[in-house]
């Protein structure tokens, strides 16, 4: 046995701050100490462990708008059986919801009642915009409608389809169980739970975009 | 059977116009006789119309030009401003009552041309109830004012918003926000018009419209 330690490469939120702090993207963590290892080991632990437990369990509000909730009803019910992955229970209430699904068309008249029900879920909280017209506003390109929910509350994932098959939809769920379970936990605090960084990320893309368009 | 109605309503009313559009019948009335007419149509035994289809109302700004009909107006491609290098029509607006009977199976079309320095129509809430409602969504849509109207605000659209959606001269990409929009970025629609993607017009975010007038769009 050798008694070189090799660098594990762990996943961002699993490494402790102390080692996270200064360190540049590409070069190789600094070697943990015993203390940080082990508080590394049991917030890894506890992270998927409540990861587990929310992925499995999510109570969606569906924000149902328009035709796309005939699907809603079909993925929900006996045939598709949205429930066989723990999203069992449509919550109307957005306090007792941790999903927010946005089920068809969002008209600019109705989107301080979104805003209003997204603020009103209590974290964590995550969002799937169903149907294209949730997330980008669909053929509605018109003087009435959103250009997608993701220009009113941040949107975690995207169920394209007009309407999204049903299929479609319990996989976007899965995509949303797989992020969930990858996202760092941490036991109750009065912390923010993670979210998506909406300004940093704005600032990333559009110098892509900026790129893309030669500005 | 319709042309009857017609020859009716010119008996009564040496003034209007009679015509047939793709079969349906069409009296052209003046403004001041607007009320009027409609209420025979509505109380003559012999008319009988006691059911108020719709109101319409009509943009005619580029009917007839290279942009025929509005729908290439409607495009990506088509740059807004160059309605203003075309001739403008007038009367550009009109409002249509489709009138129906119920009794006896006959329907007629009541068309009241507009100039666009004086859209204003008399009010025919008084005749029909239905009419509340139609007269707020044609005033809501085209800006066309309904004088002795009970409650004349807006329907389908909400308050704060400003200019009338189905003039053809309101811009196509035209956004009026109710909440501050996040900075999303797309790729394919460009940033929102929120208060991140200020100073790039939304127009000129989208790949194949970069001949468009900034000032004309948002």
């Amino acid at each position: 046995m050798s008694n070189t330690r090799l660098p594990i490469l762990r996943p961002e939120g699993n490494v402790p701050e102390s080692s996270r702090l200064g360190g540049d993207e590409n070069s190789v963590p600094v070697l943990l100490s015993r203390l940080d290892d082990s508080i590394g080991f049991f917030e890894k632990n506890l992270s998927n462990a409540l990861g587990w437990a929310r992925a499995n369990s999510i109570f969606q509000y569906p924000f149902v708008t328009a035709c796309c909730g005939m699907e809603y009803m079909s993925a929900m019910a006996g045939r598709y059986d949205i429930s066989r992955f723990g999203a069992e229970f449509p919550r109307f209430s957005p306090r007792q919801a941790d999903l927010l699904m946005i089920v068809g068309t969002i008209n600019v008249k109705q989107s301080p009642v979104l805003k209003r029900v997204f603020d009103q879920m209590a974290e964590p909280k995550w969002v799937m915009a169903f149907g294209v017209c949730a997330s980008s506003g669909g053929f509605y390109d018109n003087y009435a409608t959103v250009q997608g929910a993701d220009r009113v509350i941040p949107v975690d994932v995207y169920v394209p389809g007009c309407p999204p098959r049903p299929e479609q939809v319990l996989d976007g769920l899965k995509i949303l169980q797989s992020k969930i379970q990858s996202q760092r936990h941490r036991a109750a605090t009065l912390e923010k739970a993670p979210d998506v960084d909406m300004q940093s990320l704005a600032g990333k893309r559009r110098s892509f975009l900026g790129k893309l368009l030669g500005k | 059977m319709s042309q009857a109605l017609i020859d009716l309503v010119r008996e009564k009313f040496p003034d209007t116009a009679g015509s047939s559009h793709r079969g349906d019948e069409v009296v052209n009335v003046r403004r001041e006789q607007l009320v009027e007419i409609v209420s025979y149509l509505r109380n003559d035994a012999a008319c009988d119309m006691k059911l108020l289809r719709d109101i319409v109302g009509v943009d005619l700004l580029t009917w007839r030009t290279e942009m025929t009909g509005g729908g290439a107006l409607a495009s990506n491609e088509a740059p807004a401003y160059a309605v203003q290098n075309k001739p403008r029509v007038e009367p550009r607006f009109y409002v249509a009552y489709n009138l129906y009977s119920i009794t006896r199976k006959h329907s007629l079309r009541v068309r009241l041309d507009l100039r666009s320095d004086d859209a204003k129509v008399p009010t025919i809430t008084s005749l029909y109830r239905t009419a509340d409602w139609w007269e707020r969504y044609v005033y809501d849509m085209f800006g066309i004012e309904f004088t002795g109207h009970p409650n004349l605000q807006r329907l389908l659209m909400y308050p704060e918003f400003q200019g009338f959606p189905l003039r053809k001269d309101y811009p196509v990409r035209k956004r009026q926000p109710l909440v501050p929009e996040l900075d999303f970025p797309d790729l394919i629609r460009g940033p929102g018009p929120g208060p991140g993607g200020a100073g790039v017009p939304m127009s000129q975010t989208h790949v194949g419209r970069q001949n468009v007038d900034p000032n004309t769009y948002d």
